[in-house]
């Protein structure tokens, strides 16, 4: 059993604040670490101590292991929660807080290694069962006459990827087997000038796919139970922007769930998993289900599977690092009703999503029935632009699908951020997009068919009378309106002008 | 006063005349509009329905923001109007620029001279009209060539004020 009776977090932001919140629900004590641009973050005064460790570049800040120990040492802490992002997902760290006897509030560092190198994690998975993309990785580099050899047995259309690669660079569809060599050729060229790779794969190209996830947890004692999934679909530059749980292509589909379930368990285990952590899958319109990843850590989107769960996933963690069972058996679990999670986003959509930073000069929150939001941002607060742009994270319950979508509109009327410019707008337009609400979506919706600029604005009027009545109020404070009979100037000069007239 | 705004293609003519008041292209609403916390964020009630919404305003003219639709409008000062129109509409960068009173009223002063140089955007003329006073821009660069009024003057509608001449 290992102690835990102070944890440093090693994070900042929303992340930091809800792992507060479950530190201080158990009674545990907390430690913040800020850089200088966060003096004035919530985390910082949220915690009970707080600790200054460097420059607002993560690099000089978030991202330094021997700080954090540092910290760790100074403060008394026991554990370290990393939350996602920065180290969560960085072995060395894992193996550090180990040697030096703090508990790692998530999975060893050998179960990070495995599934941080890609290769290596399909290659793990498949063995233990698991389906993956069909492609081309794990067999080494290929030449351009192997490739060509292999993509038929891969199939058409096809994803050519570099090996090397990220963001989408040296990325390339392939429909047909002539485009082939071309595709090679110039995929080849960005992912040199890139990466200094010139090395790629294939893999095969899922078309109206769905990114569905399973959350795990799994105790030290061999326990491993799934959470049931999450829809991610809804996503921008592969950057997930809503979430829900269900997933409206699941849904009453009981015998998918229970067999991506035990999947996602299995390639857990096979990588000796121990803490939460979520696997990926591509699921065809088949109902096929192939893995993409696990990432070793907790997830920006847990809450929705908190909401219909009732499982605090933070808390269970902590219960986990302690050396503690699960809370639960695999078949107390049951998904009840629907949550939704909306990210609000520092950028503005009416300007190519531009970020925007600085001053909150007002942050009003929604509240009410089954409304939940998970930020670090309040009035007075000033967005730095070192970070990442979440704001925060509204996340709405209902009893059903349809519940949760009226509220989750009603909550984003309600909420009202001034001084940036919020992704709020696109939110709103999705939740009226007819094929949404339907759940008639994949990974490209939001990128391909769904555009912010609705043909019917609903209030032209009202929005002329209240541009009117506030360039009105403006003219009349910024103009120096002198009344007659109001006079501006002293009396003497009154009667100049006054005399002048009447000359 | 009345403006002009456009949004949508469609132009509203919206009289205000008090604070509780606006008249849309003849018909009138009760108002009431409230800043939220010192924001840019308004609460307007019209006819006791209640609306909120983002205003601001850039080159493009007004923003607003409500209820997750985006409206671009254009406001313009009717009186501003009619001395675009006096003045020829649009004005040509050369040539003399005849700056007329765009309504009857009081010329309160005028701040340049003949032969004297001015840019674009410098006041000509202030005249008092409808219990205020109004700054006459000149509407580019160029030189004061005659100056036909003084302060304390009255003037009448189109009646030409200042000539500005080019270059």
């Amino acid at each position: 059993m290992s102690n835990v009776t102070k944890v440093l977090i090693a994070n900042r932001g929303e992340i930091a604040v809800r792992i507060i919140r479950a530190c201080r629900e158990l009674g545990i004590e907390t430690v913040a670490v800020y850089s200088e641009a966060d003096r004035n973050a919530m985390h910082v005064r949220n915690a009970d101590r707080a600790y200054f460790i460097g420059p607002a570049p993560s690099r000089d800040s978030y991202l330094r292991i021997d700080k954090m120990l540092e910290v760790a040492k100074k403060s008394g802490a026991d554990a370290i929660h990393p939350g996602y992002g920065f180290l969560a997902e960085r072995e060395e760290f894992a193996q550090a807080c180990a040697d030096e006897g703090i508990t790692f509030i998530g999975p060893k560092p050998s179960s990070i290694a495995a599934m941080g190198d890609k290769a290596v994690a399909r290659a793990t998975v498949t063995k233990a069962g698991v389906p993956i993309v069909p492609g081309t990785e794990g067999e080494g580099d290929l030449s351009d006459d192997e490739i060509i050899a292999i993509a038929p047995q891969i199939g058409f259309p096809l994803l050519i990827k570099a090996t090397a690669g990220g963001g989408g660079k040296g990325m390339r569809e392939v429909h047909s087997p002539d485009e082939l060599l071309q595709a090679l050729a110039s995929a080849r060229r960005e992912a040199e000038s890139a990466f200094g790779d010139g090395n790629v794969y294939l893999e095969k190209l899922m078309t109206g796919a769905r990114h569905i996830e399973i959350q795990i947890m799994a105790d030290t004692h061999g326990n491993v139970i799934h959470l049931g999934e999450r829809e991610c679909s809804i996503q921008r530059r592969h950057q997930k922007v809503l979430e829900e749980s269900p997933s409206p292509f699941v849904n009453d589909d009981n015998d998918l769930r229970r067999r991506m379930g035990e999947v996602a368990c299995r390639a857990s285990s096979a990588v000796g998993y121990i803490n939460a952590g979520t696997i990926e899958f591509l699921v065809d319109k088949e109902k096929n289900f192939f893995f993409l990843e696990m990432n070793t850590r907790l997830q920006v989107e847990h809450p929705v599977t908190e909401l219909v769960t009732g499982v605090d996933i933070v808390k269970e963690q902590i219960r986990i690092a302690r050396g503690r069972k699960l809370s639960r058996e695999q078949d107390q679990i049951e998904m009840n009703g629907w949550a939704i999670e909306c990210r609000v986003n520092a950028e503005d959509p009416y300007n190519n999503f531009m970020p925007s930073t600085g001053l909150v000069t007002a942050s009003i929150l929604p509240t009410g029935p089954g409304v939940r939001v998970d930020t670090g941002v309040y009035s007075g607060y000033t967005i730095p632009r070192y970070y990442d742009s979440l704001i925060s994270k509204v996340i709405c319950w209902g009893e059903t699908r349809g519940e949760a979508l009226l509220r989750m509109r009603r909550a984003l009327e309600e909420y009202k951020i001034v001084g940036v410019k919020t992704n709020i707008p696109l939110h709103q337009n999705l939740l009226d997009s007819h094929r949404f609400l339907a759940g008639q979506f994949d990974t490209r919706f939001l990128e391909e068919r769904f555009e912010m600029d609705r043909q019917s604005t609903p209030h032209p009027e009202i929005a002329a009378i209240l541009a009117t009545l506030v360039a009105h109020r403006r003219g009349q404070e910024a103009a120096q309106i002198v009344q007659r009979g109001a006079r501006d100037t002293s009396n003497w000069k009154w009667v100049g002008r006054y005399e002048r007239m009447h000359r | 006063m009345k403006y002009l705004t456009t949004l949508n293609d469609k132009t509203y003519l919206i009289e205000i005349n008090d604070d509780r008041h606006v008249a849309v292209d003849g018909k009138t609403y009760e108002i009431d509009l409230e800043a939220v916390a010192d924001q840019p964020l308004y609460s307007l009630l019209i006819d006791n329905q209640s609306f909120e919404g983002f205003v601001e305003n850039d080159d493009e003219g007004w923003r607003v923001l409500m209820r997750g639709d985006l409206y671009q409008a254009r406001v313009v000062d009717e009186r501003a109007v009619r001395l675009a129109k006096s003045a020829g509409g649009t004005v040509a960068q050369t040539g003399d620029f005849q700056l007329k009173a765009p309504m009857p009223g009081l010329v309160v002063s005028v701040p340049v001279s003949e032969g004297q140089a001015v840019k674009k955007g410098d006041i000509i003329v202030i005249l008092e009209s409808m219990k205020m006073q109004n700054e006459l821009k000149s509407p580019r660069d160029g030189t004061v060539a005659r100056v036909k009024v003084k302060g304390g003057d009255t003037v009448e509608q189109n009646q030409i004020m200042i000539t500005v001449s080019g270059g």
